[in-house]
């Protein structure tokens, strides 16, 4: 079955011959079917995409919308296995030789000199292999078999480009990385809501970026419209989209119309007060303010924030099956060894306690962790006692019915190229499992071509 | 399709500026366009009296005796506390300058810069040397780009940020030297991992004084082993590496398409447009006269230059603040740290990009979170702006007016129908504030 949408031929983009760039077609691309006429997207309401519900809405009526809308809401987003995506994003490009550290290897010292981990500190998992000693609870996840390592992750061809290697592992297209994300594909695919993907933080990564649904995003604190009723009755009227309207008119109503969605779905769910609810800000004294967060920079959120967010939404059985967050600042060019270990502690320490968090509902403990990187770091360190941009590079995937242990091959540390360790596990063989087995769908859909499940779930 | 006068006139300020006032307009179109545009980009070497009357902040170097705060847990905290604030009044600084300027193009040139060379004050820390980047970008930006990037690649900022500052003569970090050629200057696919390897080696000893910020290359940890970089051979010199990589082929075309993206709408470097902008701009480099080739283009006048960008959230924020005639001076340090909070979660905060990859292209805050935060600030604002212009029109030249408080010429039907029903001039401008029309730049 291939459900990817349909791509527009080149004459029939608007303005063709002045607009060249890729990622403009791409945002052109992800209203065309809409502009085609929202109709043609599927007969019954639940079928229909976001902004087509909003224009259904706006012409029957707020009141009568809500009442259809609650009735439909849950059908539309509905799980097919129950379980649930975390994608987190390691950017910078983690250093993955420090992270799960072959100490038992010469040639891992002898390169590494005195950035290598001392093996007295390293965490040992088995088959010479331990973790940073800053990760004593993912230590714990690997003994009870919660925690996956996978080994030799990448592609064919790196470049060293932080922004190339991260949208091909966004896009998982290799060849062209500058279209959809390949959870973005499976949006469309679902021609239903961006409900069914949550990215926290206001910048939604292109992973989760389709031709005509992009995933929604919240920051951590409660939502709470502005304006009075009739204002936001007129702001829900405006937030309609026409086939009539620029592109960009288009996605920009379009972010309006899909807010008021978060709102009436997450909304009673985000607002809602708790001891354990990292949105627990009063929602009148946020309304005093213009930020919703209270301040804190919804970039720089600690890990721990937004994925208490993700617990919170997934404890209260939100209608989502994937949900996107991210920790940055991997980049060590120099003075490795102090930023990694913070890092590295951060993500042990709220990775663990957000499963800790999880573990008393079905849902919870049917939720699956990955985390991944856009390259591994060169096997040797510079003078500037860093790394620079490598190859190949371990993966993680954690949650409590994953089958824990060693996956793919461990690279060579000795068969090198340009100084870098070669990748034995396309990625995409993690995107081929997680979508059957996950999200439950056909693989070869999302992705181009087939590659070989792993056993992790 | 080309422009009608007032259309052009508008999107010229909205882009080169902030926008313009209605009488802006006006006298911009007994003026015409190409006078506007040679007057707005004028403006680029000349002083701003209404950004300079916004108080400096005085901002701290590095302390003498850092190494033993360091050490000491209080001292430390201390020292965090005051880095903070200095952050924050930074920001605040930045954006009462873009709000109070009497020559806007000057500080939105400096913003396009600062987006060009994204450099984060989360790795630089001291907002003093972001500070001094940033001067940089506003007296030297609309000069000759090879010299901008000399000066930005010796200051203690990029040093800081891109880890030149700590490279030694054998096995140098390659952090510098790739960004260089991959974001600033040539484009991905236009070098080889050699030449990144040879640059680096160039770059070897670079320092700065903590204290004065004093550019200067430690000999010692200096390699002078020649390099063979773009196929020249000999090169031991950062600053060889500098000139070549700016006089290059391919930086010709990739400074044009950079711009051209942050200005028209987005392109590459094997546009038209580019090829139209690359003889020009090879000849010497100069930006202002790369930013007058830009918005002089026949494309630039066109509906697909119009319907080519969303404004980026500092944009719409110091856009929306002018427009409604708020002055610098009425910000408090309360409102602008609000303003700091709200761009934050729109996911632009200045100073702060996420990665030296800098800010998404274009359309990368039309998420739900950020809509909602942007509808948060109109009916803020609009709520407490003086918007006479609208309310002391009659009712039914309301929506004509708040287009005209907005510099937007025409509104489409579907707008027009929708700010028609609203109950009162505060909501009718809020809601303008945030439809499709004035989201976009």
């Amino acid at each position: 079955m291939d459900t990817r949408p349909e791509q527009p031929s080149s004459d029939g983009v608007q303005g063709g011959d002045a607009i060249d760039s890729t990622r403009r077609q791409v945002s052109r691309r992800r209203f065309l079917s809409l502009a085609a006429g929202g109709g043609a997207l599927g007969a019954g309401m639940a079928a229909l995409g976001p902004s087509a519900w909003l224009k259904v809405w706006d012409a029957a009526g707020a009141e009568a919308d809500a009442r259809a809308k609650k009735s439909t809401a849950k059908a539309a987003l509905g799980s097919s296995t129950g379980r649930t995506l975390v994608l987190c994003t390691l950017y910078g490009g983690n250093d993955g030789l420090n992270t799960v550290v072959p100490y038992e290897n010469a040639a891992y010292a002898a390169n590494r000199g005195s950035l290598a981990i001392d093996p007295k500190t390293v965490l040992p998992l088995g088959d010479g292999y331990g973790l940073h000693p800053s990760m004593p609870k993912f230590q714990g996840l690997f003994k009870d078999s919660k925690l996956a390592i996978v080994q030799g992750v990448g592609f064919a061809d790196p470049n060293y480009s932080h922004f190339e290697s991260m949208d091909i592992w966004q896009t998982a297209i290799p060849s062209d990385p500058s279209g959809t994300g390949w959870l973005g594909r499976w949006l469309d695919a679902t021609h239903s809501s961006p409900l069914r993907a949550i990215n926290i933080g206001p910048v939604v990564p292109t992973v989760l970026v389709g031709d005509r649904i992009q995933a929604a995003s919240i920051a951590p604190g409660p939502i709470v419209l502005p304006g009075s009723a009739d204002e936001q009755s007129l702001y829900r009227s405006l937030a309609v989209t026409s086939a009539s309207m620029p592109t960009l008119h288009m996605q920009a109503a379009a972010s309006c119309g899909d807010l008021l969605e978060v709102d009436h779905v997450l909304g009673p769910i985000l607002n809602r007060p708790s001891s354990s609810n990292a949105n627990a800000t009063a929602a009148s004294a946020a309304s005093l303010a213009i930020a919703n967060g209270g301040g804190q920079s919804s970039a720089g959120d600690v890990l721990a924030t937004q994925l208490s967010v993700v617990a919170n939404l997934i404890l209260a059985d939100a209608p989502s099956e994937v949900y996107s967050v991210q920790l940055g600042g991997f980049d060590t060019h120099a003075d490795q060894l102090a930023t990694q270990q913070d890092l590295l502690s951060e993500l042990d320490s709220s990775v663990s306690a957000f499963l800790d968090s999880i573990s008393t509902t079905s849902r919870g403990r049917d939720t699956v962790v990955l985390i991944y990187t856009e390259f591994g770091r060169r096997i040797s360190a510079n003078a500037s006692a860093g790394t620079d941009h490598g190859w190949a590079n371990v993966a993680f995937v954690a949650g409590h019915r994953v089958k824990g242990g060693f996956y793919g091959d461990a690279p060579s540390l000795t068969n090198l190229s340009e100084g870098n360790v070669i990748y034995t596990t396309d990625f995409r063989s993690l995107y081929a499992t997680v979508l059957d087995q996950v999200i439950g769908v056909t693989p070869s859909a999302f992705l181009e071509g087939k590659f070989p499940q792993m056993s992790f779930i | 399709m080309a422009l009608d006068l007032t259309t052009s006139l508008a999107q010229l300020f909205r882009r080169l500026a902030f926008g313009a006032t209605s009488s802006e307009l006006e006298s911009a179109a007994r003026a015409g366009y190409a006078a506007t545009a040679a007057s707005l980009i004028g403006g680029l070497t000349q002083p701003d009296p209404g950004a300079d009357a916004v108080a400096l902040p005085s901002f701290t170097p590095p302390p003498d005796d850092l190494a033993a705060i360091r050490s000491d847990p209080a001292a430390r905290r201390q020292l965090e506390v005051q880095l903070a604030e200095e952050r924050v009044e930074l920001m605040s600084w930045w954006i009462a300058r873009m709000v109070g300027s009497t020559n806007p193009a000057r500080e939105k040139l400096t913003l396009l810069l600062h987006a060009h060379f994204p450099t984060g004050i989360s790795k630089v820390r001291y907002a003093l040397y972001m500070y001094g980047q940033n001067q940089i970008f506003r007296t030297q930006g609309a000069g000759d780009f090879a010299a901008l990037t000399q000066a930005v690649s010796t200051d203690p900022a990029m040093l800081i940020w891109l880890d030149a500052a700590s490279d030694k003569a054998s096995d140098p970090n390659e952090n510098f030297a790739r960004e260089l050629m991959e974001r600033f200057t040539m484009g991905i696919g236009t070098y080889t991992q050699a030449d990144v390897r040879a640059a680096a080696y160039c770059f070897t000893g670079w320092r700065f004084s903590a204290h004065t910020g004093q550019f200067s290359i430690a000999a010692i940890n200096h390699s002078d082993v020649p390099q063979t970089f773009l196929g020249q051979t000999g090169i031991t010199a950062g600053s060889q590496v500098i000139d070549l990589v700016t006089q290059s082929e391919a930086s010709y075309r990739f400074i044009p398409s950079s711009f051209w993206s942050l200005l028209a709408y987005p392109t590459t470097t094997s546009s038209q447009v580019v090829a139209d902008l690359a003889p020009g701009y090879a000849a010497n480099r100069n930006m202002a006269q790369l930013l007058q080739a830009i918005v002089t283009h026949p494309d630039f006048v066109s509906t697909t230059t119009g319907n080519g960008l969303i404004k980026q959230p500092v944009e719409y924020v110091v856009g929306t603040l002018r427009a409604l005639n708020i002055p610098a001076t009425a910000l408090g340090t309360t409102s602008l740290r609000q303003l700091v909070n709200a761009l934050a979660e729109m996911g632009q905060v200045p100073f702060d990009p996420p990665s030296v990859g800098g800010w998404g292209q274009n359309t990368y805050w039309l998420s739900t979170a950020a809509a909602l935060v942007r509808w948060r600030f109109a009916n803020k604002l609009a709520g407490g702006a003086d918007i006479s212009l609208v309310a002391d029109s009659a009712p039914s030249a309301r929506v004509e007016a708040t287009g005209q408080l907005l510099s937007i010429p025409t509104w489409s039907s579907t707008t027009a129908s929708k700010l028609r029903r609203a109950p009162d001039p505060a909501t009718m401008v809020a809601l303008a504030l945030v439809a499709p029309e004035h989201v976009s730049n």
